[in-house]
């Protein structure tokens, strides 16, 4: 080989790298190769043939102009300066050649005008032939979940509408069903990205657009192991309740954050794909995928979670309590005479058995910690942006029902532990520059809001007293940020 | 670029109408007021060139820091908004001020020569179309200096992120800024297609047909209709945008009755032809160098100027391939997915043919030849992933993710740049006179071919496991690092490679070691190579009389009736027009008058608005002042008396 | 200008390839250019007409802004100035100074009288009493048409203006004496504008105002 084909040959060989040796392996968190529902195999399958073709294209025509480089280069100076025969053109072979590139192209529109089908319609039910071709049962289409997605700066809120229930930035959905999906926005244009359930749709502002996909359930359930030999799973591992945290559980316990593939096949990656300003990049969310049954509990949990009429009211003198019942009444120790706090009646209560700590027939229903957090919740008007036991459609900041059981925070950025929840609390825009969340600006430090942040210590230009004084008080937000943090994780 | 053999005629033969004001400078002007002044459209077409090379190393260096950033995950080599800056600054730079003007600056330098004309149907407004497009320039990098930074929407500026209302800066002037340097880099592409169109319609020299015109003419002129057809959608998209954002109009608005959806119509209208604006010059350079280095003629001519014809019709037919996620409905989506495949047809064809010339040639392996052949490969594969982009289902997937990132790419490096830097192999022996050092051309091309691959083969993958464009960072376990890390390095090779070319570029206009190319150093083909390298200032001597379609060649090698006559010297001699202040003064204007909008809105003590137009007044007048000057001034001009063979 | 000069110029002209003056080419590149302008803006208006049709969910009926009675006299206005402008280039292509002066002279108060008419009717739709059409607000309320209508109309507007000054530009240089039968191809581009000015505006004529009184 002459020294000029070393790149071609160098070109050749990543080729082969990327093709065969990178792509070993391509069930990463979020890849579109590792299709696990119905549209995102149609896609999937369309895009495989796609690459056939391209493959057969390339070799065709790049096999053509290699054949022509090394048959007709000049070898030498004297055949540099030779004249060929000036042929202009062959009409036949050109025809010939364009009647190819078209039969080529109908082998890729077929399907593609299928796919298109598909991914704009939800099968009929009533039509027996397509659901047969796409291995569908007819109730999989006429239980289908609604779900309404509104895309904002920077988060994703999802309802419910036929169970009147509203969640954020985690989409809980039965893997039986399919799910439809109507999506707007309320600010600038953002796109939902569920790449191995569906492919992608924008969410614009003054317009709602549809997609809908289905996940299977056969497919979470192959996996694929570190050595990328295929084996199967269990429902209960793949598919972990949410309503009882043990999805966040499992989540949590076998998840290296940052191993490069999900363990819980049930957990599916999602992202904002239009470019949406600031925090675009951080715009992500998740799917997680349930059994019917732990789907129903599930919605069941945050119906109670979310309705009005079945929250604790204030205790009464003159009711009866049978065991469990839950009220509301004093707690002045607390944090000063006016404070309250939840009990749970250990057994039937008669009236006027007012609850207290000696009586015996109440218990605390949270800890110290939680009932202090909840007043800090308050008092830092974290409920004007956030709904937390209500749907609060149209509210400024994602919705926090049942915050305890949700695998992801910051719109699945990061793990929703302890850790990393009083780091979000205490400065988001050092996790996440350009959120909407208020950090106190416009405020003096007094404000609950700024309760959180750390005062930076000067360490040269403090005096010691300065210093311990901001120690103190860093000790004592920090004493706060945790009593907080607690509150939302027990949202449960 | 006078010699001794021309001969100057007196003085007060020549025709002095311009004004006391602006006096014409003189045939022998030199300097800086040559270039300053000069309408002759091979110096116009040269500070084209070195303008947007400048801008490629600007544009290049914005690109280095955005594969910096993402080098690995949560890298913080630059903040969110500056990445946003970055991405949004590299691609308006390098589609509107470093592709199209480094087409329109061998359009320039070499159109007229192709079809034997002494310079371009109107040179002063060719002279305007180049300081307009100066002035651009300088108004989108002005954009970093000022309230918010330069703009962070995107090159397609998506309503309605572009709205006051969603701006992360107060008063952010970031998208002012974009809007107003677009409209001015507009009016630049507009004079200079009309220009080239009148030209090639009309300035063609006795028996130059247009089927036997070059195929890079041909391309110019489809560009040039490609340009006044697409423009219009995106200017007066900029104008409602610019009216939304100061006046309160209400186009993008969707509060208030306005639709997102319509911006990205008008841009995409714009858009979609735009492809192929940047596209069709590299091919037209590509089908010129292919039979120079096979010495043989292009294979099926007819077939090739009819695909870009059609290539350019359809441009306009397939824009919503652009907007396939927005929600169109079954049929819009599927007839639009229809047509971009049709579109891969004419494409196809000129790959064909492009082998049919090569095929049974005597090929030689020069620089221009190289990137020639590695036009052929990478377009080609950008071609292939664009046809996977024309089938929704897939663009489902792909769409914003690497893959697209990799696919224009593809077609826009490997594809036009890679076209553009062919040219300049190919050319600058005749625009300086001298020969570059070939072993250093293959060089460069080895280092580009090479780190471009590395860069952009690698964001396939990473798209389809699910990288999103435009993120500045990513998260880790996503399993992007490795496969960011070797895009990172390849990019940085494929920077150097292309410095390196710079660097030899300006060198052989500097050096004077170089050996002399003679007239016709490749044996090339058409009508520009049978003047002396580097070509004089009239151009042509005598007007030729053309008898066959590649004239140089059969000049050389075809039978005795081919061989190009000339149009007999008579004692007139040949008529040059003069130089000019008025186009400068002009582009000073507008400039001024756009930087007087930009800035016309303050605050004052009680917070209220402030609208102030003295300064855009001023330069109004300024501008209308040069266009009335212009016009006085009239045609003017000198002669010269070559000799015969002096061309 | 002097005999020098002259011969100059006509080196300027050479025999083109076409036959047709550089002008003229230039002249129509712009106009197909300037289509794609007015085809943007009206389609912008067309496709905003069904959310304009309300106002704050009251249907909006436009014809109670628009006064067809001025509009039709200023579109004919406009009209007739083609008429003249056809006879000014007429005239100067005849070598007949003063004709070409008064057909000149009759285009620029026809196309004045169409830009006062025009003034008129966005002052009075902007203080119309009840309606006020602004540019993002109807009578009070946020709304696209004033968006729409207002920028291609005005857009149209500027054309007209633009070619009123070049007129008159030509006008004055008629009085300097060195008009001659070579500047027939300027009028006759100045021509070709306004024609296409006017065309422009029987376009939209019907496609904003009369379709309001159709559909």
């Amino acid at each position: 080989m002459h020294p000029r084909h070393i790149p071609r040959i160098v070109l050749s060989f990543f080729l082969f790298i990327f093709l065969f040796g990178g792509c070993s392996r391509v069930d990463h968190k979020q890849s579109a190769l590792d299709p696990k529902g119905l549209v995102a195999q149609s896609q999937y399958d369309i895009f495989i043939l796609s690459v056939w073709i391209t493959i057969f294209l390339f070799c065709a025509v790049g096999g053509c102009l290699l054949y022509v480089l090394l048959k007709y280069r000049a070898k030498n100076q004297e055949e540099a300066m030779e004249i060929p025969s000036q042929s202009h053109g062959n009409s036949k072979i050109e025809s010939f050649l364009i009647l190819a590139s078209t039969v080529i192209l109908v082998i890729l529109a077929v399907p593609t005008l299928q796919g298109i089908v598909l991914m704009n319609k939800v099968p009929d039910p009533d039509d027996e032939a397509t659901l047969t071709r796409l291995n569908l049962d007819r109730e999989q289409i006429e239980g289908a979940i609604t779900v309404n997605v509104t895309g904002k700066r920077y988060f994703w809120v999802f309802e419910y509408p036929q169970f009147g229930i509203v969640t954020a930035n985690e989409l809980v959905f039965p893997v039986s069903k399919a799910i439809r999906i109507n999506l707007t926005s309320e600010d600038v244009i953002h796109s939902f990205w569920l790449p191995k359930l569906a492919g992608k749709m924008d969410l614009m502002p003054g317009h709602e657009n549809f997609m809908w996909f289905i996940a299977d359930q056969e497919k979470i359930l192959s996996r694929t192991d570190r050595d990328g030999n295929p084996y199967k799973t269990d429902v209960p591992t793949a598919m972990p309740a949410v309503f009882d945290g043990s999805m966040r559980d499992a989540v949590f316990a076998k998840q290296d954050f940052n191993a490069t593939f999900e363990p819980v096949g049930g957990v599916f990656y999602g992202q904002c794909a239009e470019f949406c300003g600031n925090s675009h990049a951080y715009m992500s969310f998740r799917g997680l995928a349930q059994t019917d049954e732990d789907f129903g509990l599930w919605v069941e949990r945050l119906q109670t979670a979310q309705n009005p009429n079945l929250k604790p009211s204030k205790w009464n003198s003159s009711s009866e309590y049978p065991k469990g019942s839950i009220v509301i009444a004093k707690d002045e120790s607390l944090i000063d005479e006016n404070s309250e706090r939840e009990y749970r009646a250990v057994t039937d209560v008669k009236k006027g058995n007012e609850p207290s700590f000696s009586s015996g027939a109440w218990e605390k229903l949270h800890s110290d910690d939680y009932e202090i957090g909840k007043t800090i919740f308050e008092s830092a008007q974290c409920g004007q942006c956030h709904a937390l036991d209500r749907t609060g459609i149209g509210s400024k900041g994602p919705n926090l029902t049942l915050f305890g059981l949700r695998t992801s925070l910051a719109a699945g950025w990061m793990r929703n532990d302890r850790p990393n929840l009083i780091k979000w609390l205490q400065n988001s825009q050092d996790i996440k520059f350009g959120n909407l969340m208020w950090n106190g600006e416009g405020v003096d430090d007094k404000h609950g809001v700024r309760s959180f942040q750390p005062i930076p210590i000067d360490e040269v230009n403090d005096s010691p007293l300065k210093k311990e004084e901001k120690r103190l008080l860093n000790e004592e937000k920090k004493v706060r940020v945790n009593q907080l943090v607690t509150y939302l994780l027990e949202q449960s | 670029m006078a010699t001794e053999s021309v001969k100057y005629v007196a003085p007060e033969t020549d025709t002095k109408t311009s004004s006391k004001v602006f006096p014409r400078p003189g045939q022998n002007t030199t300097g800086i007021v040559n270039w300053l002044t000069t309408i002759d459209h091979k110096k116009i077409g040269l500070m084209y060139g070195l303008a947007s090379l400048s801008f490629l190393l600007i544009g290049g260096l914005e690109a280095l820091l955005i594969r910096t950033q993402l080098w690995s995950h949560n890298m913080e080599v630059l903040s969110n908004r500056q990445y946003n800056q970055m991405f949004t600054m590299h691609g308006t730079t390098m589609v509107f001020l470093v592709i199209m003007p480094m087409s329109a600056a061998f359009f320039n330098y070499l159109m007229p020569l192709q079809i034997g004309a002494r310079d371009v149907a109107f040179p002063r407004m060719n002279t305007l179309s180049l300081w307009c497009f100066i002035a651009g320039g300088i108004i989108l990098n002005l954009s970093w200096f000022f309230t918010g930074g330069a703009p962070a929407i995107g090159w397609f500026g998506y309503a309605p992120l572009t709205d006051n209302r969603f701006a992360e800066v107060l008063m952010d002037m970031g998208p002012d800024f974009w809007i107003f340097s677009l409209q001015v880099l507009g009016i630049a592409s507009l004079l200079a297609s009309f220009n080239f169109i009148t030209t090639i319609i009309n300035m063609r020299a006795p028996g130059m047909t247009m089927m036997r015109m070059p195929l890079f003419t041909w391309m110019t002129l489809f560009v040039s209709f490609l340009l006044i057809l697409a423009l219009p959608a995106i200017a007066i998209a900029l104008a409602e945008l610019m009216f939304d954002r100061s006046y309160g109009t209400n186009f993008f608005d969707f509060l208030e009755g306005g639709k997102p959806h319509l911006w990205q119509h008008l841009f995409w209208i714009f858009g979609h032809p735009e492809v192929y604006i940047l596209i069709l010059p590299a091919m037209g350079i590509v089908s010129e160098i292919i039979p120079v280095f096979s010495r043989k003629p292009l294979f099926g001519y007819g077939l090739i100027v009819f695909s870009g014809a059609i290539i350019g019709f359809m441009g306009f037919a397939v824009w919503s391939h652009h907007m396939f996620t927005t929600g169109m409905g079954i049929v819009a989506t599927s007839a639009f997915s229809i047509l971009t495949m049709l579109i891969a047809i004419p494409t196809g064809v000129k790959i064909f043919n492009w082998i049919g010339t090569m095929w049974g040639g005597r090929i030689r392996f020069d620089p221009p030849m190289l990137f020639a052949l590695g036009f052929i490969t990478m377009f080609m594969i950008g071609g292939f992933t664009g046809i996977m982009h024309s089938s929704v289902p897939i663009d489902a997937q792909h769409q914003d993710t690497y893959f697209v990132v990799a696919h224009f790419h593809y077609v826009l490096i490997g594809g036009a740049l890679f076209g553009l830097f062919a040219g300049f192999y190919f050319w600058l022996p005749k625009i300086t006179g001298k020969m570059m050092n070939k072993s250093l051309g293959k060089f460069v091309f080895t280092l580009m071919f090479i780190g471009f691959n590395l860069t952009f083969f690698p964001m396939h993958y990473l798209g389809m496991i699910g990288q999103p464009r435009r993120t500045h960072t990513y998260n880790l376990g996503h399993g992007f690092e490795t496969w960011n890390q070797i895009a990172t390095i390849g990019s940085f090779i494929l920077g150097i490679g292309v410095f390196i070319g710079f660097l030899q570029f300006v060198h052989s206009f500097c050096s004077k070691k170089l050996k002399p190319a003679g007239k016709n150093p490749w044996d090339a083909r058409t009508l520009e190579w049978t003047l002396s390298s580097p070509v004089k200032e009239h151009n042509f001597a005598r007007t030729p009389i053309i008898k066959a379609r590649d004239q140089a060649w059969e000049n050389n090698y075809g039978p005795p009736e081919n061989h190009s006559e000339k149009v007999p010297l008579d004692d007139h001699g040949v008529h040059m027009p003069d130089r000019s202040w008025t186009p400068l003064l002009s582009g000073i204007g507008l400039l001024t008058m756009v930087l007087g909008l930009l800035f016309h809105l303050s605050l004052d003590q009680s917070g209220e608005v402030v609208r102030d137009y003295t300064v855009a007044i001023v330069g109004g007048v300024i501008f209308i002042l040069g266009v009335i000057l212009w016009a006085v001034e009239g045609g003017g001009g000198y002669h010269l008396f070559p000799k015969e063979e002096d061309e | 200008m002097s005999d020098a000069a002259t011969h100059a110029l006509d080196h300027h002209e050479p025999p083109t390839s076409t036959g047709i003056p550089n002008k003229k080419v230039l002249m129509w590149a712009f106009l197909g250019s300037d289509c794609m302008f007015f085809g943007t803006l009206i389609s912008t208006h067309l496709i905003y007409r069904k959310i304009s049709a309300t106002v704050n969910g009251t249907p909006l009926d436009i014809r109670n802004i628009f006064d067809i009675e001025l509009t039709s006299f200023s579109t004919f206005i406009l009209l007739a100035s083609s008429l003249f402008m056809a006879l000014a280039v007429s005239a100067i292509h005849k070598g007949n100074l003063t004709g070409t002066r008064w057909m000149l002279f009759g285009t620029v108060v026809f196309g004045t009288i169409f830009l006062a008419c025009q003034v008129y009717e966005f002052t009075h739709f902007v203080y119309l009493e009840g309606h006020e059409l602004t540019l993002s607000t109807y009578q009070g309320e946020a709304h696209v048409f004033g968006s729409t209508f207002y920028v291609l109309t005005g857009t149209h507007g500027t054309h007209v203006a633009i070619g009123v000054f070049w007129l008159i530009g030509w006008l004055l240089y008629s009085f300097t004496g060195r008009m001659t039968t070579a500047d027939a191809i300027d009028i006759e581009c100045c021509g070709l504008y306004w024609h296409f000015v006017d065309i422009v505006w029987i376009i939209i004529f019907p496609v904003v105002y009369l379709m309001e009184y159709a559909f």
